[in-house]
């Protein structure tokens, strides 16, 4: 159960995934992305739909845009599917806070380093405002061995949510 | 009498059947351009698990088609 309002986002580091602290599909994602150094491949059809994937665009204080979300990842399950799906604009989470919060994990990943962590938050959605409790693991990826671009994957699990 | 000009079968599209396609080969276009085509492949045959955009249903087809554009504004500065 959620007792604070006080926002967390905080690294654990990919050991704990190694000591199976993790999530074990979470987990799976980031045993199958490191066996392949991080290059896309048959593997990662199986983790598409709990995927977010956004781009290595960085700019300003937000983490990078949106273009995929899975149909089983946490952020549909929590932003919708209107909004996974909206056309228009660069997709972005809806809470400004939350986008400010989370950038330095994209940040970490996108120097090279795999981003493993706890966060724990408000939502300040149009509904109201939802207490979460996530873990996150976020990886850089390219499509091929060759290829120069790279995008980032965002694997989020829910460990506790409550309307307000 | 005139006679009507040659149109082969192959030339004909359906009128539903064609802004579909004219998005299709715009969206493709623009991803090239961008050197996005990896990015296009790998969406299509992991998460639609089909070598072309053709082989999609229609509501499918609309699904990608949204995908793509939201890549386009993930990694193209405007």
């Amino acid at each position: 159960m959620l007792t604070t309002k006080r926002p967390v986002f905080t690294e654990l580091g990919t050991e704990a995934i190694d000591k199976g602290l993790a999530d074990p599909q979470l987990s799976a994602f980031y045993e199958s992305m490191m066996s392949s150094s991080g290059l896309v491949n048959e593997n990662l059809r199986e983790h598409m739909p709990y995927l977010s994937l956004c781009s290595d665009k960085l700019e300003g204080i937000g983490p990078p845009p949106i273009f995929y979300v899975g149909r089983r990842s946490s952020q549909r399950s929590l932003f919708g599917d209107e909004w996974a799906m909206q056309q228009g604009q660069e997709l972005r989470t809806p809470d400004p806070d939350l986008e400010y919060a989370s950038a330095e994990g994209y940040r970490a990943a996108l120097s090279g380093r795999p981003y493993y962590g706890y966060a724990r938050t408000a939502l300040h959605l149009e509904g109201g405002t939802i207490e979460i409790a996530f873990e996150r693991l976020i990886m850089t990826l390219r499509p091929s061995a060759h290829s120069d671009r790279r995008f980032c994957a965002y694997f989020g699990v829910i460990q506790d949510l409550q309307q307000q | 009498m005139q006679t009507p000009p040659f149109i082969p079968q192959s030339a004909y599209f359906h009128e539903h059947v064609q802004p579909g396609d004219r998005r299709l080969k715009k969206l493709k276009a623009e991803v090239d351009r961008h050197n996005l085509t990896e990015m296009w492949d790998m969406i299509l045959t992991l998460d639609y698990q089909v070598a072309s955009a053709h082989e999609l249903s229609h509501e499918t087809k609309e699904e990608f088609y949204g995908i793509i554009e939201l890549l386009l504004k993930a990694f193209v500065k405007e």
